[in-house]
């Protein structure tokens, strides 16, 4: 008698289960959810992340040294330079590693130590850093030159695109002739670094850019333009203004 | 001899007849029918992590009636996705957003233009009558990349847009 009741028990809490189970589903016309990135630019996360403390960030940013420089600028070219980044570009992708939309160990375990207040701060420090050269410093910016070839191709993709591929100027995201939110100047960058990321926007390893912006972009560009503009950029040659679209032959 | 007033509503009623008829086949020679609307209906620093503009979600959907439902989002300077699959001769939901600034949404000669700014649902009811790939190109000032803002529609014969799971999105831009 007690068996049968603890069986009937059981079938209970099994078919309570099983209902919670299928009433907790997402309906089948839904696909599943992916979301690219955990940061929204609401007017909240503007706020935290626009007011950040440079002072503090300074205390904070005495971790990040080792990497990327104590000028902000990395003695290793795969490793990005940070000098003069946007601090909601450093936010974001401070939040990006702490919730693992972007994934990266190490990076991930010192974003997850970090509070939002924090990554304001230090994102705030960085932003402000000058990207003049110090004596001091080890950085390995600019690095040589392309070829003259892989320069006019990435000086064509910077400067005007190509309208037929649907792909839009870098440098009207990327600066210097205008910055979206979100999107990081470029003309400081490292070029390994930005290979790779370019390489993982094209194919998919790297996707916490929101509403698939960068992904459609990257996956447009041939390997060659992919590696020559990481060439330009990391030779310095983006700072060196190239006239309004379409000058360059 | 019928009288002037009977004779007046007979004229009437074939002018009536008249346009609907006209109306009718004007729709069939000008495949598709352009509806606009924009409202306050979504928030555009959001649209990545709920409602129907998550990334997840963009592409063509079939609905239970047959028809497609196409969802795309329109920013500086893309549109996602950048390539759009649709079967000829199937009604087509397209529906639009934007998180960022007002683009325009046009298929080269297709009578659509969907107008579209941050916070607003622009839709059209439309229907491909050509197989064909055509360009779709932003059609309202964006910002300085906004020359280069084109994404493309491919429209293939119904046997070759393959019957679609509920939960399944389709798009001919590169994964």
């Amino acid at each position: 008698m007690r068996r049968s009741s603890a069986i009937s028990i059981s079938m209970l809490t099994l078919s309570a289960a099983v209902v919670l189970l299928v009433a907790a589903a997402p309906p089948l016309h839904e696909p599943p959810l992916r979301i690219s990135s955990n940061v929204a630019w609401t007017e909240e996360t503007l706020d935290i992340a626009s007011n950040g403390d440079p002072f503090r960030g300074l205390l904070i940013a005495r971790r990040c040294e080792h990497c990327h420089g104590h000028e902000g600028f990395s003695a290793n070219a795969s490793i990005p330079n940070l000098a003069s980044v946007d601090r909601l570009v450093i936010y974001k992708q401070l939040d990006d590693f702490r919730s693992r939309k972007r994934p990266f160990a190490i990076m991930q375990e010192i974003a997850v130590s970090l509070s939002l207040r924090d990554s304001a701060d230090v994102a705030a420090y960085f932003s402000m850093l000058p990207t003049a050269r110090d004596p001091e410093d080890k950085r390995v910016y600019p690095q040589p030159a392309p070829d003259a070839a892989h320069v006019r191709i990435a000086a064509r993709l910077i400067a005007s695109g190509d309208p037929q591929r649907g792909l839009p100027a870098c440098d009207v995201c990327h600066g210097p002739i205008a910055v979206v939110r979100g999107a990081p100047l470029l003309i400081f960058q490292n070029g390994d670094y930005l290979l790779h990321q370019l390489d993982g926007f094209a194919t998919g390893t790297r996707a916490n850019d929101i509403n698939v912006r960068m992904r459609s972009i990257a996956t447009l560009l041939t390997e060659e333009e992919r590696q020559a503009l990481a060439q330009y950029y990391g030779s310095g040659l983006g700072t060196v203004f190239l006239g309004p679209p379409f000058s360059i032959e | 001899m019928p009288s002037r007033k009977v004779l007046l509503e007979a004229i009437l009623i074939s002018v009536i007849v008249g346009i609907i008829l006209f109306a009718v086949r004007a729709n069939e020679i000008a495949p598709s029918l352009v509806k606009f609307f924009s409202g306050n209906s979504v928030d555009p620093a959001t649209l990545h992590l709920e409602g129907e503009f998550v990334e997840s979600n963009l592409g063509a959907a079939e609905e239970s009636d047959g028809s497609i439902t196409v969802r795309m989002i329109a920013q500086q300077y893309v549109f996602v996705p950048r390539c759009v699959l649709v079967p000829v001769n199937v009604p087509i939901h397209l529906r639009i957003t934007s998180p960022d600034a007002t683009h325009m949404l046009t298929v080269d000669n297709n009578d659509v233009g969907l107008v579209v700014g941050p916070g607003g649902v622009s839709h059209a009811d439309v229907r491909f009558a050509r197989t064909g790939t055509y360009g779709m190109p932003c059609h309202h000032y964006c910002g300085a990349g906004h020359y280069a803002m084109k994404a493309q529609l491919v429209v293939v014969p119904a046997e070759q847009f393959h019957k679609m799971r509920p939960e399944e999105r389709v798009s001919c831009a590169p994964q």
